[in-house]
């Protein structure tokens, strides 16, 4: 696979201290500002969410004729949708953050500043995190997904996706950034904190995305299409969902998504400021270190014929099930431990209160020791190789990726 | 597709991985007149910029609470906040409530009985009475 240079896009996502020399933000917000002087309030917090056109709001020169006019028609300060790159260095609120994250000294608060600021709520791509996120949500889930494989290689694909979405899911995400301190602002404007997470709020009751139009990037996108697991590897995202052709990025949005943008951006901006290892480090730290019960993941339908499919796939003999002990057979409560047999192996064993209750609990038993070996959990990952430390003096080993789960 | 992956979400551990300060953000409340507040004076004044240059992951804010006395108001990322009045206190009893301010998770007080508590599951498992051998009557 070709690899892709993301260094080379990194120009345009710099802060604003170090853009001057390629695109010159100063002169940006200029330009913004001319036309805020020609419009009065257009930019205000109150109309942030439907960004009018400036012609709607003109305010002619010759204002002396008008006799009505009242205050609020003068044309105010400009102001702008999110707060200017230089208030980051006097909030309190965002060097505490930078602080409690214990990010990198070379990444500003500037552009902490703007990882804070969603695209609904400043549509400049400047000023915005849009592009942050989808470099830092793309490095975020390649670390995720490459220590998932590596550390359970036998993970059945769906369950991959689960884990997947259980460790860099938007809703773990939120939960990331609410444990962090993280909280938002009430409406989006210049005049906010810096150190609060400004996008424009979806109404109660509304649903998001539902008046939006065009479907999905799948090819095959008509609802009665099946949609098999290998199809979602390769048209939809890292947990198996498919892609919404056209998104407003505009648009209000849930919290949720608007916190998980946040980390992703945090991470996208750590990679461009201190590089590929701090950023590595960060998702170690914030994201990976977090508690799974990953037996709780899966979910049989057919437990005893898979187990069955999966001993003939791998050779083992026919598993067999055995009553290991029981108690109570005629009595309201009886208890039954059934173990499960390949020739003299024993695969796993269940207990419950009827025969057949215990041999599928025996199954499922089995079929999860078999799909959640793990050879440990600091195993190498293919991101080690690139630090200098690599995978010790012995250079890198393949690591073992299973075929997966039986289809039957 | 026989075997379906269910949605969850994973917890924090905090300490594990990273360690957040639970302690986000201290308001100092003074007094410039009242006798209550001369300890806080001088605390803000000769060692509060030596304990938030110590504690940068907390923000800190200083107000005027007049004809009051004097209050440091912690509040948590869980959401809770926690007051401490030091009236009459010397400026190293109010850095001492600051920084039991600062170590607290936030939570409500409450006696710790089992020296540990986990949320991984036991190592030596629940005894069962249907395994190992069993005693015969």
């Amino acid at each position: 696979m070709k690899r892709l240079r993301i260094e080379r896009w990194s120009g345009q996502l710099l802060t604003p201290r170090t853009r001057t020399r390629t695109i010159q933000p100063c002169c940006l917000r200029q330009q913004q500002q001319k036309l805020a002087s020609y419009t009065a309030r257009s930019y205000s917090s109150s109309s942030a969410a439907k960004h009018p056109s400036p012609d709607d709001e003109l305010v002619f020169e010759d204002e002396g004729e008008h006799p009505e006019l009242s205050a609020s028609d003068y044309p105010s300060i400009p102001s702008y949708p999110s707060p200017l790159p230089s208030a980051a260095l006097e909030s309190a609120k965002l060097a505490a953050l930078h602080a409690r994250l214990g990010i990198p000294k070379k990444l500003p608060l500037q552009t902490m500043a703007r990882t804070l600021v969603d695209p609904s709520a400043d549509p400049h791509k400047h000023f915005n995190n849009a592009s942050l996120a989808q470099l830092g949500g793309s490095i975020m889930s390649y670390h995720v997904s490459e220590w998932l494989l590596c550390t359970y290689p036998r993970l059945p694909m769906t369950v991959l996706f689960a884990a997947q979405y259980a460790y860099s899911g938007p809703k773990t995400l939120q939960l990331v950034a609410r444990e962090w301190g993280v909280e938002t602002a009430a409406a989006p404007g210049e005049e906010v904190d810096p150190g609060l997470l400004q996008f424009s709020k979806l109404e109660p009751g509304t649903k998001y995305g539902a008046n939006r139009e065009g479907g999905t990037v799948r090819p095959d996108s008509r609802s009665y299409y099946r949609r098999g697991i290998s199809s979602r590897v390769v048209y939809d995202d890292e947990f198996g969902d498919a892609i919404p052709k056209l998104k407003d990025q505009n648009e209000p949005l849930p919290a949720e998504l608007a916190y998980s943008n946040f980390v992703k951006a945090v991470i996208g901006a750590i990679y461009l400021h201190s590089g590929a290892e701090p950023a590595k480090t960060f998702v170690k730290r914030h994201i990976l270190s977090r508690h799974l019960a990953m037996p709780g993941l899966f979910q049989f339908k057919l437990p005893v014929r898979e187990l069955s499919r999966l001993c003939n796939r791998e050779g083992f003999e026919y598993p067999v099930a055995r009553i290991l002990s029981e108690t109570g057979r005629l009595s309201r409560h009886p208890v039954f431990v059934v173990g499960i047999y390949s020739g003299k192996d024993k695969l796993g064993e269940g207990s419950g209160p009827s025969l057949q209750e215990a041999k599928t609990r025996a199954c499922v038993a089995s079929l999860k020791a078999w799909y959640l070996y793990s050879p440990g959990k600091d195993v190498p990952v293919p991101s080690d190789m690139e630090s200098g430390k690599g995978a010790g003096e012995r250079g890198w080993e393949p690591v073992h990726i299973d075929m997966g789960e039986v289809i039957h | 597709m026989v075997v379906q992956g269910i949605r969850k979400v994973t917890a924090g551990q905090n300490g594990v991985g990273a360690f957040i300060l639970q302690c986000k953000r201290l308001d100092f409340h003074y007094c410039d007149w009242a006798g209550s507040s001369k300890g806080m004076n001088s605390f803000i004044r000769n060692h509060l910029q030596k304990f938030a240059s110590a504690n940068p992951s907390i923000e800190i804010s200083i107000s005027p609470r007049p004809n009051r006395h004097p209050v440091i108001r912690g509040h948590y990322i869980n959401g809770r906040e926690k007051a401490i009045c030091v009236r009459n206190l010397e400026p190293n009893q109010v850095l001492k409530k600051a920084e039991l301010l600062r170590d607290a998770s936030g939570e409500k007080l409450k006696s710790v009985k089992k020296p540990v508590k986990s949320i991984n599951e036991s190592v030596r498992g629940v005894w069962s009475p249907y395994h190992g051998g069993g005693m015969h009557v």
